[in-house]
């Protein structure tokens, strides 16, 4: 079975490894890295070769970060990345170096960010953080401001997660929001993500997402941040909506489709029945 | 869930190439999603599985899968053991795609009959198919009928209540009130049991 004329290279096995890392689900990168330091038996190949694919997870997954001293927690994401490992912290005007295997901060520098876009940055800020403290019991927010192409752009960030393995689950969700504040009406652009992973005595995941568009009308920088969260209110409050009556349709419309709790005629088969039935069948053809 | 049966797939090669002696351990311990070819004779779809490399097809009843599964693809694949014979039940579903919804249900059963030394052997009257005998105890399938139960009620069912976890439609303050009451409640009748003690 196992007869591959060539080993693979090198590079193709940490092309795989690094795949494996970026696909872990929430709270499991440390079993998937463990699992995959394994198969490569090659710790330096897997630190190396593999270095963009901790950061990069770290990145997609909106992991929250905590510099000593302080309750208050930011997010690690491609928007605030600053090269060389150290990332920007938007609401305390600092980067911070942060390691992505212990997933820790250190070294805070001060850092300025964008200051013309600091007042539409700070007001939708403090209206983000209201919303996330009124409806995720375990959720972090970071609201950049940045000019992008030349426009001068909000990025607002929500990250939520549960990691109980002790249970044998983990869940997390994330949206990014983003507009820019160039014209009077913008185009607001959202992404909502959900992931959750249930395995207890077998394996089932939940991954889903939803792309959202609306208009936002620019004014004042508190008005428009009131705005802009009531925007993100609605979405993600239909989001979650939909994909909790999506249970009740699959239970009763596709899940029944693939396979019956019971029979069209509400009992289970009598096969002593089907049995005689058959016999009776063939001892008429003999 | 597609996707993940799909990924699946694909990471068993991946693991394999990297590790290429973990082959037969890999692919005997991980179930892959049921394959379907066609019988060009006969005109009828089977399904493919470890079980069937080699060795003779037999079509299963149809009779419960008909009623359980209203369609779909089975396959039987059964062989002599020293003491009786083992076999293997495949059955594929997959959803019509109605409903911007797609799915995909497979089922392995794998059974051993064993006929111990002394046992009455089924009376044969003229009938071939000795198989209808066991018919009653392989059909019974139980074990089925609790796992879309389990997936139904427990896996979305939890995976549900996760997703509600991690955000609320309604306002936190108030839930997050009662939740304080709860913990002042526990704390209470927790003191008094240690008094009674």
């Amino acid at each position: 079975m196992a007869d591959f004329e060539e080993q693979l290279s090198d590079e193709e096995k940490v092309r795989i490894a690094a795949n494996f890392i970026i696909h872990a689900p929430p709270g499991e990168f440390n079993e998937v890295f463990n699992d995959v330091r394994l198969l490569l038996n090659s710790d330096n190949l897997l630190r190396e070769g593999a270095a963009q694919a901790f950061a990069q997870y770290n990145m997609d997954q909106f992991t929250p970060a905590k510099l000593d001293g302080s309750e208050d927690q930011v997010l690690i994401t491609e928007h605030g990345d600053l090269g060389h490992g150290r990332f920007f912290d938007p609401r305390k005007k600092q980067s911070f170096k942060f390691d992505h295997l212990r997933k820790e901060a250190s070294e805070p520098q001060s850092h300025e960010g964008e200051v013309a876009l600091r007042p539409w940055r700070d007001a939708c800020d403090e209206a983000l953080r209201a919303y996330v403290k009124d409806h995720y019991p375990t959720g972090v927010c970071t609201v950049y401001g940045k000019t992008i192409d030349g426009q001068q752009t909000i990025i607002a960030c929500i990250e939520g997660h549960q990691f109980q393995p002790k249970n044998f689950w983990n869940g997390r969700c994330r949206s990014e929001w983003k507009f820019t504040i160039s014209q009077p009406t913008a185009q607001v652009v959202g992404v909502l993500k959900i992931q959750v992973h249930y395995y207890e005595d077998g394996n089932v995941q939940l991954v889903s997402h939803k792309d959202v568009q609306e208009s936002l009308i620019i004014s004042n920088e508190v008005q428009t941040a009131k705005e802009f969260v009531k925007i993100i209110e609605n979405a993600e409050n239909e989001y979650q909506t939909a994909i909790t009556e999506n249970y009740q349709t699959m239970s009763d419309t596709t899940f029944k489709a693939l396979r019956r709790q019971l029979p069209v005629t509400r009992t289970k088969i009598d096969w002593n029945k089907i049995l005689s039935y058959k016999i009776g069948k063939e001892m008429q053809n003999a | 869930v597609r996707v993940i049966v799909r990924v699946c797939a694909c990471d068993c090669v991946r693991v394999i190439v990297c590790v290429p002696s973990l082959c037969e351990d890999l692919l005997s311990s991980v179930d892959q999603p049921l394959k379907i070819a066609r019988d060009k004779v006969v005109g009828k779809d089977y399904l493919l599985c470890d079980y069937n490399r080699d060795g003779d097809s037999y079509r299963c009843s149809t009779e419960y899968r008909d009623l359980y599964f209203e369609g779909g693809v089975s396959s039987v694949y059964l062989w002599d053991l020293d003491h009786g014979f083992a076999g293997v039940i495949l059955i594929k579903k997959a959803g019509d795609g109605s409903k911007k919804i797609k799915g995909c249900w497979d089922s392995i059963h794998v059974v051993e009959v064993q006929v111990r030394a002394g046992a009455p052997l089924p009376v044969q009257t003229g009938i071939n198919n000795v198989n209808c005998f066991y018919l009653p105890n392989l059909g019974n399938m139980d074990m089925e009928n609790k796992i879309r139960s389990t997936l139904n009620e427990i896996y979305f069912g939890k995976t549900k209540d996760i997703v509600n976890g991690l955000r609320s439609i309604e306002s936190l303050p108030d839930n997050q009130k009662y939740r304080q009451l709860q913990r002042e409640l526990s704390q209470v009748l927790t003191q008094r049991q240690i008094y009674i003690d």
